[in-house]
């Protein structure tokens, strides 16, 4: 497009402007411009009339046939069906599943967020496994379970006579939890003697595993 | 030019706001006003005329939901093809559609002995729109057949000015390659641009 006496600018500028020349959207001094320059460019003289049939080409109407008045008439019966709140039971039944679903599995993640909290809470468990030590007495603590019929003077005797101190009990079996006052090892001679007792049933370490 | 535009798309707003009312005259008056071009539009993107007619559709039930929500930032022309283009690229997708490829099989194309003007205008602009892509297609469908300017083309592909302005360039020297040759010319060496 650099022929005669026009610049390749003028032409680069004419091959910019022609499509709103076209649409008659370019301000009237560009549009004056460029006529002035086709008189003189042949080459661009021939692409502006390429153009001007192009846009001829694409304003003619669509060659695929629609048919309006069929096409309103289906977008008013669109409009006018039912909104998907105003379906019938039938048609919305599926929906009610979904949200009693939902509702369930709320419920469920309510109950395990409520008993995860109880797990985690301080509370002191109410039992003892069997792989957790035991809970001992003081050292040299031994379990004695007196007979039924021992008197309370008669075991009140027992404690003077083998210096003796209760610092537990009675317990659910009525068993007591005793200390020598003097050692506290519990010596093999002690506990062998109050077993030998009558009216003592039990006598065993009180720090002895179950 | 533009004062027509402008005194279209005053009668435009005043239908949309009609329909914001809920009138269906004001729709029917903007559906019959907008189909023969959102149909030549669409046509650009997708030669299937079952399709094509559930886009318009599909454009006319969004524009009549959202009637109420438009601002004016734009004219109402440019607001229904943007919402039209993206139903159009919508439906393609869902259909598994490429709409950059079918335009070479459109319906009833092939040597045209008609003797009518239109119709050989026609075919020759179906032969020179084959060798853009779709991009391309609609934005020369835009600018030359709408009368859209760059800016009104971004809104509706909701592309930059940038590209748009390149794909026009684009679109321009291809036609510009092939319409002499297609008119039964030859372009002359040297006169290409790229």
């Amino acid at each position: 497009m650099t022929i005669g006496t026009n610049s390749a600018k003028d032409c680069t500028r004419a091959w910019e402007i022609m499509p709103w020349v076209l649409q008659a959207t370019a301000p009237p001094e560009q549009g004056e411009w460029l006529m002035h320059h086709l008189a003189q460019c042949e080459a661009c003289s021939t692409e502006f009339a390429q153009q001007s049939r192009l846009r001829s080409a694409l304003a003619l109407p669509a060659d695929v046939a629609v048919d309006v008045n069929a096409g309103f008439r289906r977008l008013l019966e669109r409009i006018d069906a039912p909104a998907p709140e105003a379906l019938p039971v039938r048609l919305r039944r599926g929906n009610l599943w979904g949200r009693a679903l939902a509702i369930a599995v709320l419920v469920q993640a309510i109950g395990i967020g409520v008993l995860g909290a109880r797990l985690w809470s301080d509370e002191a468990p109410q039992y003892r496994t069997l792989s957790q030590p035991a809970v001992s007495g003081p050292a040299g603590a031994i379990r004695v379970a007196p007979a039924p019929s021992m008197t309370l003077a008669v075991w009140d005797r027992l404690l003077h006579d083998f210096d003796l101190r209760v610092v537990d009990g009675p317990n659910a079996v009525g068993a007591y939890t005793v200390v020598p006052k003097g050692s506290p090892a519990a010596s093999a001679q002690l506990l062998q003697e109050l077993r030998a007792s009558r009216s003592i049933l039990l006598a065993e370490p009180a720090d002895d595993a179950p | 030019m533009i004062e027509a535009r402008d005194e279209v798309d005053s009668r435009d707003r005043l239908l949309v706001q009609r329909m914001a009312a809920g009138d269906r005259a004001a729709l029917e008056t903007l559906y019959r006003a907008y189909h023969g071009g959102l149909t030549r539009f669409l046509s650009r993107l997708t030669r299937r005329a079952d399709l094509i007619d559930e886009i318009v559709n599909d454009c006319f039930w969004i524009a009549w939901r959202k009637a109420a929500g438009f601002q004016g930032g734009s004219r109402v022309s440019t607001w229904l093809i943007g919402i039209a283009y993206r139903c159009g690229l919508k439906a393609l997708r869902q259909r598994g559609d490429e709409p950059v490829d079918d335009y070479a099989m459109r319906e009833g194309r092939g040597p045209c002995h008609d003797p009518d003007e239109d119709r050989q205008l026609r075919d020759w602009l179906g032969k020179a729109l084959e060798h853009l892509s779709a991009d391309q297609r609609v934005v020369i469908e835009l600018v030359y057949g709408v009368g859209n300017s760059l800016e009104e083309v971004a809104a509706i592909m909701q592309a930059p000015v940038g590209t748009v302005k390149a794909r026009l360039f684009h679109a321009r020297i291809k036609l510009r390659n092939v319409l002499p040759a297609l008119a039964g010319e030859l372009p002359a060496q040297g006169e290409k641009l790229s």
